[in-house]
């Protein structure tokens, strides 16, 4: 049987740290009671407009936590352990905190999450600040149509800009001119790197007209092509 | 490394782009809806502090607590506790804008704003079971609020919510504390009792909690002071006995020790008690700081109710409601000026209407309380709703009118916990099913084709007649459908002269058939407390509903379609199936999914517990689908079991299989059908008990389509899918919870052969698992204990690169044991529930619904859970649109297909195909319900909502007349060339 096992397990080393507050929280179920406290703020926002939507989630909805009108909050009943805590309304964003209770009660701090490296530790203020990031984005912008877009689009550009010189370039240069033919002459022969080797629509003609005709046709299309397009 | 990194992201970022199904703003409530729920009533007040308050404050059984619009029903805020018995709300207090509430049987107190909905405080009060709260009100306004528990009573400040006193109750081993009472005057009396001995009284001083007094009172009759007493006047303790039958009285206020209580037989007051029936005093306080009244009701009966009064230590006969079915604890005086209003309503007449139903009607009547007169003008009727259940509690709301009389409205709430709010003299302003916060499972069925769809339909559908016949079949048929457009046109002309406001689009039952695209559906739901609803998936609206009434309270559903609306002159139907899980014994309720009537056909009774049941393909003549069910003697009865179905279950048994679970032993047996319709056992998986258990077994949906077999490679190869549709993925959970030592278990099982495909473990896991099973793979998410997160893990299975027998999957013939891939992700939420898409035809890629606490349903694209994602990318994997390897999924916002309509306590999401490819029609439900859907490939198949009619036809024109203006122009100049 061949089995491909593509079991991911994270790379980082996880140490316990700091007398591992993770131990003591599972086996703990009927011990002391502690409460998690903070304050969420959304800047610029009267709290009465919002606080009625929100809740505070512990890991979820273990334990859930109300705000106060001033926008305090305080979970009770909370286990020692380690926790997520997460300010959740409709309209505003707040990142989530981790909090740790130690078996005593005593010691709680709270980090930023980080689900990755679990055992980093990003000091955030106890009690906690919740300062909201601003509302939630949850619309995709319409592709609007404007004329700036159709104009700038590489293809329309390609098309115009040609069209353009075709049109204007021989109402700016008087084409009549002799000595600016001349010149127009040279700087096609520039821009042509090496005369002797033959042009590909010069090929497909040759191709289809036969062998009559051939070098005549290469000398003079080089010097009539501006000319030609006046006719 | 830089720059693979950068195009790793652009690649990353393309993807994504690509993948989402994202809301756009401008869609917001075209095909979406949500209805806020908050459950069953437990407590309601209606808030009275401002004259012109539009607010009734309610505490639901599902821990909520909202305020809810009087005029609309709609909800003004809610606030959704943690269920559970740690939510629990035991007792709703209302004063002024402050609401208290009592939660996780005396744990917590909380008050809140009314106005805002925020909250004010929130204290933890000492442990012990909770008995009872009141407020306690001083010289004229209430300051404090008293919680009683078993042996501890303790007084807060309404405040602040800071403990102003807290005592040990005396005694409080031998005396069972029961209630608390104030009458206002600077005291407040916690009342036990020691059953079938006597009572005891025990007065607090409001400001230091010191004991005034303590008495005790013989009383060998009474054994529940909450059932049979009551304070009433200026304090006066009346207790009803049923054995002697007679009153007894005791003044709290008297302070001597030796206190009787005062006998008045019932006979010496002329009354009687009904035959085995316990009497029950209800007596109100209409303001905490004041007495109660000295009128109290008296129930003799089941529908004998007495309005008594207490007059100076006599007991008086206001009024004897002796027609009165149900009379309510309802004596409301809220408004000071009212009057004292006493409220009784009867059911004083049976009309049986014409379509045999049986409907009943009330009338509430207002009393007043210090006569027992009725008041002129204040019935009210309330028309039972046929298919509902009987009225339970009302609620009163009385205000004055202009010319100074008692105007009132009644909020009642029946058993099938809806709640109808009606203004006199009868109209209903609104009702709300709150049932439907309590969604236990759900089907949609396709609407039936309009009468010219379905001439239509039959023309393909019957058998040739002759060429002549089906010429003049089809031209009338055409004929049809130019009649139908022409009206059509004329409707939409007729409607466009009319102003907007007129047009109606109601949805009734009649109208109802379906649209082109069969995105409008019939949301069969069934609810906890047996009533069925019948919802159009469009609009929201309630079609049709149904209570069941004889369901017991801890019954398990399992709804199944066994005719679908496509047999046309065949009624669609539906069988409920009801397990009382105690028992196991199970009815079938059958009845048609469009109109919610109760079907003809009568379910075979089933004296025996039903192990299992399962719809077979196979169909009777009639076309619907035969439902096997196995009794726990292995016998199996088949529904309908007329001789043709009987015939072809003979014929097909040999490849009928089924599969029983028994989680309590932790056994997995699988079993064949014999011709007899007996069973025989063929395979058996026991799970040791002692380790781990089972949580859940999950198979595949049986409508699910998958189009593609396989999947291309970088290298042009194919990687052929294992699509074993007898699969089973069974979780288990050890039963060790220690977070060393816990893990969890995946096993996937054929459950034709019992053959173990696979198994998997995660250890240093626990639950709860989530589930999802679908094409060949197994999506689950659980918690992991070593790094305190959530995680995802993804199983798929394939047979290789080459495939056995692409025509048939047999279970029985597979020789080969499939590839198994696996990969685990980080899941940066908790999550509640999770669905997976689903299609007609399985073309459209597959998204994850994930039902998030926060409220929101992630639409997660699969292929972010794909266990072929590499962890270094190759030109292989590029060109396969491998998304490089990442450890976390992330969540944004942009992907939750509810945008701000948070839904919460989301316990399923059902998914239903539509008649388009792309499109996969969503309802999440839980306390609300939410309607969408979901584009996981985007709209592919039909022009999308915002496609540029305008700008595509301009285009179209103005080149047309570019053409025609060159034409022209070109004519000119070769007429000037020629001239020249």
């Amino acid at each position: 049987m061949h089995l491909w096992m593509l079991l991911m397990f994270l790379g980082w080393c996880f140490t316990e740290m700091e007398a591992g507050p993770g131990a003591a929280m599972s086996t703990q179920t009927n011990g002391d009671r502690f409460k998690i406290e903070g304050r969420a703020i959304v800047p610029g926002v009267k709290t009465q407009d919002w606080v009625s939507t929100a809740r505070v989630l512990v890991d979820g909805e273990e334990h859930v936590g109300f705000l106060r009108t001033d926008g305090s909050f305080a979970v009770n009943d909370v286990p020692s352990g380690s926790y997520v805590v997460e300010v959740v309304t409709p309209t505003y964003r707040f990142d989530p905190v981790r909090v740790d209770i130690t078996s005593k009660g005593k010691m709680r701090y709270a980090r930023l999450v980080n689900y990755i490296k679990t055992s980093e530790v990003i000091r955030q203020p106890y009690p906690l600040q919740i300062r909201s990031s601003g509302p939630h984005s949850y619309f995709m912008k319409r592709e609007t149509w404007g004329w700036t877009d159709f104009l700038m689009n590489p293809m329309v550009m390609m098309m115009v800009l040609p069209l353009l010189i075709i049109v204007l370039l021989p109402k700016v240069v008087n084409t009549n001119d002799p000595e600016m033919r001349k010149e127009m002459e040279q700087s096609m022969n520039m821009l042509n790197p090496n005369p002797e080797l033959p042009d590909v629509s010069e090929l497909m003609t040759k191709l289809f007209s036969g062998s009559k005709g051939s070098s005549k046709a290469g000398s003079s299309s080089k010097g009539t092509r501006p000319a030609a397009k006046r006719r | 490394a830089a720059m693979a990194k950068l195009i790793l992201l652009w690649l990353k970022c393309v993807i994504l782009y690509n993948a989402v199904g994202a809301v756009f703003e401008d869609q917001v409530g075209k095909f979406d809806w949500r209805q806020q729920y908050v459950g069953k009533v437990r407590f309601s007040h209606f808030d009275t502090h401002v004259q012109s308050s539009k607010k009734v404050l309610v505490a639901t059984e599902n821990n909520v607590f909202a305020a809810l619009n009087t005029r609309t029903g709609e909800l003004f805020w809610r606030h959704v506790d943690k269920s559970g018995p740690e939510g629990n709300i035991d007792a709703l207090l209302h004063h002024g804008q402050d609401a208290i509430l009592v939660v996780g049987n005396g744990r917590l107190l909380r008050s809140w704003d009314v106005n805002v909905g925020g909250l004010n405080w929130e204290i933890v009060l000492d442990s012990g079971s909770f008995q009872k709260a009141c407020l306690v009100g001083q010289q004229g306004t209430v300051k404090n609020v008293a919680v009683l528990k078993k042996n501890i009573i303790s007084l807060h400040y309404l405040s602040n919510g800071h403990q102003k006193w807290i005592e040990n109750l005396p005694e409080s081993e031998t005396v069972d504390y029961q209630t608390v009472y104030s009458g206002g005057n600077g005291e407040v009396y916690a009342l036990g009792i020691v059953p079938h001995s006597h009572v005891v009284i025990i007065a607090y001083s409001t400001d230091d909690g010191e004991i005034i007094k303590q008495i005790s009172v013989e009383a060998p009759w009474l054994s529940n002071i909450v059932a049979s007493c009551a304070v009433i006047g200026q304090g006066v303790l009346i207790c009803v006995d049923s054995a002697t039958p007679s009153l007894y009285m005791c003044d709290l206020h008297l302070d001597t020790h030796d206190l009787q209580m005062t006998q008045i037989p019932l006979q010496s007051l002329g009354l009687e008690v009904a035959p085995d029936f316990q009497p029950v005093l209800v007596s109100h306080q209409p303001n905490s700081a004041h007495q109660p009244l000295s009128e109290f009701f008296l129930q003799l009966g089941p529908d004998n109710f007495l309005l008594l009064q207490l007059n100076n230590g006599q007991i008086v006969t206001l009024r004897d409601f002796k027609p009165v079915r149900n009379l309510f604890s309802i004596l409301p005086t809220s408004v000071n000026i009212c009057q004292n209003v006493n409220v009784a309503w009867h059911p004083c007449q049976n009309i049986l209407f014409p379509q045999t139903c049986y409907c009943k009607i009330f009338f509430i009547n207002l009393f007043s309380a210090e006569t027992g007169r009725r008041l002129l003008d204040t019935t009210l009727i309330f028309v039972m709703d046929p298919n509902g259940g009987k009225p339970e509690k009302i609620y009163i709301q009385p205000f004055l009118k202009k010319d100074d009389s008692v105007g009132y409205r009644a909020m009642v709430q029946t058993e099938d916990h809806t709640l109808t709010f009606i203004q006199q003299p009868g109209r209903v302003m609104w009702t709300r099913e709150e049932a439907l916060s309590d969604v236990v499972t759900m089907e949609m069925v396709d609407l039936p084709l309009t009468g010219t769809q379905a001439e239509l339909e039959g023309e393909f559908g019957k058998k040739a007649d002759g060429l002549m016949s089906m010429v003049f079949k089809r031209l009338s048929s055409q004929l049809i459908l130019l009649q139908a457009w022409i009206a059509h046109l004329w409707k939409l002309f007729y409607d466009a002269r009319k102003p907007r406001s007129q047009v109606k689009n109601e949805v009734t039952i009649e109208n109802l058939s379906r649209d082109e695209f069969n995105l409008q559906k019939m949301m069969v739901m069934v609810t906890a407390s047996g009533k069925l609803f019948g919802i159009d998936s469009k609009t929201g609206s309630i079609l049709w509903r149904h209570y069941l009434e004889d369901v017991p309270s801890n019954a398990a559903f399992k709804l199944m379609v066994q005719r679908t609306t496509a047999h046309f002159p065949h009624p669609p139907q539906c069988t409920l199936l009801i397990k009382d899980q105690d028992t196991g014994l199970t009815t079938l309720h059958v009845f048609n999914p469009i109109f919610g009537k109760k079907s003809h056909v009568n379910p075979p009774a089933l004296p025996q517990p039903i192990l299992q049941s399962f719809l077979l393909p196979l169909m009777d003549q009639d076309y619907a689908k035969v439902l096997l069910l196995v009794d726990d003697q292995y016998k199996v009865s088949a529904f309908p079991s007329t001789k043709n179905v009987l015939q072809q279950l003979q014929e097909m048994a040999s490849s009928i299989f089924f599969y029983l679970v028994d989680s309590s032993q932790g056994r997995l047996s699988g079993y064949r059908l014999r011709t007899d319709l007996s069973t025989e056992q063929i395979w058996e998986v026991v799970i040791p008990m002692e380790i781990q258990r089972i949580v859940s077994v999950k198979g595949k949906r049986p409508n699910e389509h998958v189009h593609s077999q396989g999947r291309v490679m970088g290298d042009r190869s194919v990687l052929y899918k294992y699509l074993n549709p007898n699969l089973l993925a069974v979780v288990t959970e050890s039963t060790d919870t220690h977070q060393e030592r816990s893990f969890v278990g995946i096993i996937l099982i054929d459950g034709v052969t019992g053959r173990i495909i696979h198994e998997a473990v995660q250890r240093k896991a626990r639950g709860p698992v989530h589930v999802v099973h679908s094409e060949n793979w197994v999506v689950y998410e659980y918690w992991s204990t070593k790094s305190r997160r959530n995680e995802f893990s993804v199983i798929e299975l394939y047979e290789g690169m080459e495939l056995y027998n692409s025509t048939v999957f047999s279970s029985l013939d597979r020789p080969h044991a499939p590839q198994v891939l696996q990969q685990s992700y980080i899941f940066p939420s908790a999550i509640s529930t999770m669905e997976a898409t689903l299609t007609e035809k399985g073309i459209t890629s597959r998204h994850l619904l994930i039902g998030l606490p926060s409220g929101g349903i992630l639409s997660l694209p699969k292929m972010f859970l794909d266990p072929r994602r590499p962890e270094i990318v190759s030109e292989q994997s590029r060109e396969e649109n491998l998304i490089p390897y990442a450890p976390e999924l992330m969540i944004r916002t942009e992907w939750f297909i509810n945008y701000n309509q948070s839904i919460s306590r989301v316990r399923g999401i059902h998914t239903s195909p539509s008649g388009l490819e792309s499109t996969c029609l969503v309802v999440a439900y839980g306390l609300d319900i939410y309607q969408t859907r979901v584009y996981p490939s985007k709209q592919f198949d039909v022009l999308k909502d915002d496609y540029d009619y305008m700008l595509i036809s301009s285009v179209l024109l103005a080149l047309f007349f570019a053409t025609m203006i060159s034409k022209r122009l070109a004519e000119v100049k070769l007429l000037n060339r020629a001239w020249r």
